[in-house]
This record gives structure tokens, sequence and C-alpha cells, in this order.
């Protein structure tokens, strides 16, 4: 134990609320510029679950911090915080679902799932 | 234990995201979506979210994963969807305008108004429950019901609209 605990001390502190809200902005940051630069429709909708799951971790370290306080209401939001983050879930499977149907029906009609290709509209 | 933990998952996190979004093939992406929801639901238990960790693992690893991956393999991609042609201008407009919302990001969380809230974080837990079905079933049953019952609706009505969306013919 003893070998180790200098590593130990030199990590200490780093999980907190700001490294847990970067970690949630890095991630959403990383999802928006896959969203925007890709072109496959597969990796576009797989962009947006990674932005569903850096909210749900933003959620979750708010919940954190309010929970830990002395104020009911607080705690009670902290609980709220987490309900919140479910819901989300719930969402992100229902939206994944559908954007999936909507992918098989569009490349059985169509050559290509390429988003430079759906021009059916300007034609 | 739990700042090594957190920085490890925060590594994997974030490298896996990045080589989500750059892979040509998508079967490589949907692959790294795995490490990237274990590590995510090791963050989730980190912060007193045990039932939730639960569930990413269940519902994003158990069945969006394997949702993503039937639909890769039944979409055939032809090999000239695999390349990308590169042009330059896409990649820079789109980093100009994330780099610009990622120093919002950064100016919001330095802005000092989370300062209150950061001690809150780091004081020991004063809810040993949180995270557990029965605190997270109270708001769910109480103040959020209604909520809570639309979200049944949508998930039937996702149901409904994926099964009529993928029929041959309607």
């Amino acid at each position: 134990m003893d070998m180790f605990s200098p590593v130990i001390l030199a990590f200490t502190g780093w999980f907190n609320l700001e490294a847990c809200l970067l970690l949630a902005g890095i991630v959403f940051i990383i999802g928006v510029w896959g969203f925007i630069v890709r072109k496959n429709v597969l990796i576009m909708l797989i962009c947006v679950e990674l932005m569903l799951n850096a909210v749900n971790l933003a959620f979750l370290s708010f919940a954190r911090a309010h929970a830990s306080s002395a104020d009911p209401a607080l705690k009670a939001a902290g609980e709220s915080g987490q309900a919140a983050a479910l819901f989300v879930i719930a969402v992100a499977a229902a939206e994944a679902a559908v954007g999936l149907a909507i992918v098989i029906t569009y490349s059985r009609n169509r050559p290509s799932v390429d988003t430079r290709e759906m021009d059916l509209l300007k034609h | 234990m739990a700042d090594i933990a957190f920085l490890i998952s925060a590594v994997v996190t974030v490298l896996c995201a990045l080589i989500i979004v750059t892979r040509k093939n998508p079967i490589y992406s949907i692959i790294f979506m795995l490490p990237f929801f274990l590590a995510m639901s090791v963050i989730f238990v980190l912060l007193q979210a045990a039932f939730l960790a639960a569930i990413q693992i269940f519902i994003y690893g158990g069945a969006i994963l394997v949702l993503f991956l039937f639909v890769v393999m039944l979409i055939n991609l032809k090999s000239s969807e695999l390349r990308d042609d590169f042009s330059l201008w896409p990649y820079v407009w789109a980093s100009l305008g994330v780099g610009m919302f990622a120093g919002a990001v950064g100016f919001f969380i330095n802005g000092g108004m989370t300062r209150k809230l950061a001690m809150a974080f780091e004081a020991p837990a004063k809810n040993p429950f949180l995270g557990s079905c029965e605190s997270l079933a109270a708001p769910l049953l109480k103040e959020h019901l209604v909520p809570f019952e639309v979200v049944s609706v949508l998930i039937f009505v996702a149901l409904l609209g994926a099964v009529i969306l993928s029929k041959k013919r309607v």
C-alpha cells in the first residue's frame, strides 16, 4: 500500500463538479462536430446518442451536487435530476428506434444513405 | 480511488468518442460505442447513480447498440460509400463553430456560477440512498407522474411507428 500511496495522492481531487461538466462538454462537442462533418446517416444518429449521453452526465453531476446539500428542497432536486436522466434515456431509445426504421425504409427505396445524395425534393 | 477511476473512464470516454466520429466504416463506430457506454456507466456509478448506470448498460449497450448493428447489416453499404471524399472546408467551418461553442461551455464552467455547487459536490454524500431504486422511484411516482406516463405512451408510439415505417407494404 505504501508503494502506491504517492500515486493515489497525485490523482486526488480530480473527481469534482468542474471535471464532470468539462467531460460532458467535451463529449457533447465531439457529438456536435461529428453530426456536422459526417455524411453517413448512421454515424449522424450515433452522434446524437453521444450528445444525449453527455447531457445525461451533466444532469447526474448536478444531481450529485444538489443531493449533498442539507436543504431538503435541494435534496429533492437531486433526485429529480436523476429522474430527468431516466427520461432522457427513454427518449433516446425511442429516437433510435424511429430513426433506424426511417434509415431502413430509405435504403430500401434509394440506393444510398449518404446525406449528399438525399436530394429528392430538389429535382 | 474514485479520482483514478474517474480519470481512466474519462480518458476512455473521450478517446472512444473520437474513434466513433472518425471511423469511415460504421461497424467500427458501433463496436467502439460499447467501451464508450461502459466507461460512461462507471462515471454514473461514481456519481451515485447506480440504478441509472445499470439502465445505461441495458438500454444503450444492450438494445440500442444491437439495433444499430442490425441496421448496418441490413442496409448493405456499398464500398464506394465507405470513402468520404475529403474536402477541407466543411471541417474548417465545423471546427470553427464547434470551437466557439466549446469556448462558451468553458466560460460557463469557469464563470464561478457553480462555485457553491462545486463545494457541495466535494462534500461527503449526505444522502447515501441517492441513486437507489427507491430514491429514483419516489419523484417518478409523485411529482413527475404525468411525464412518466407520457414517456410510456411515447415509447409505445415509437414502437408502432418503427414497425409501420419498416414494413414492406403499408
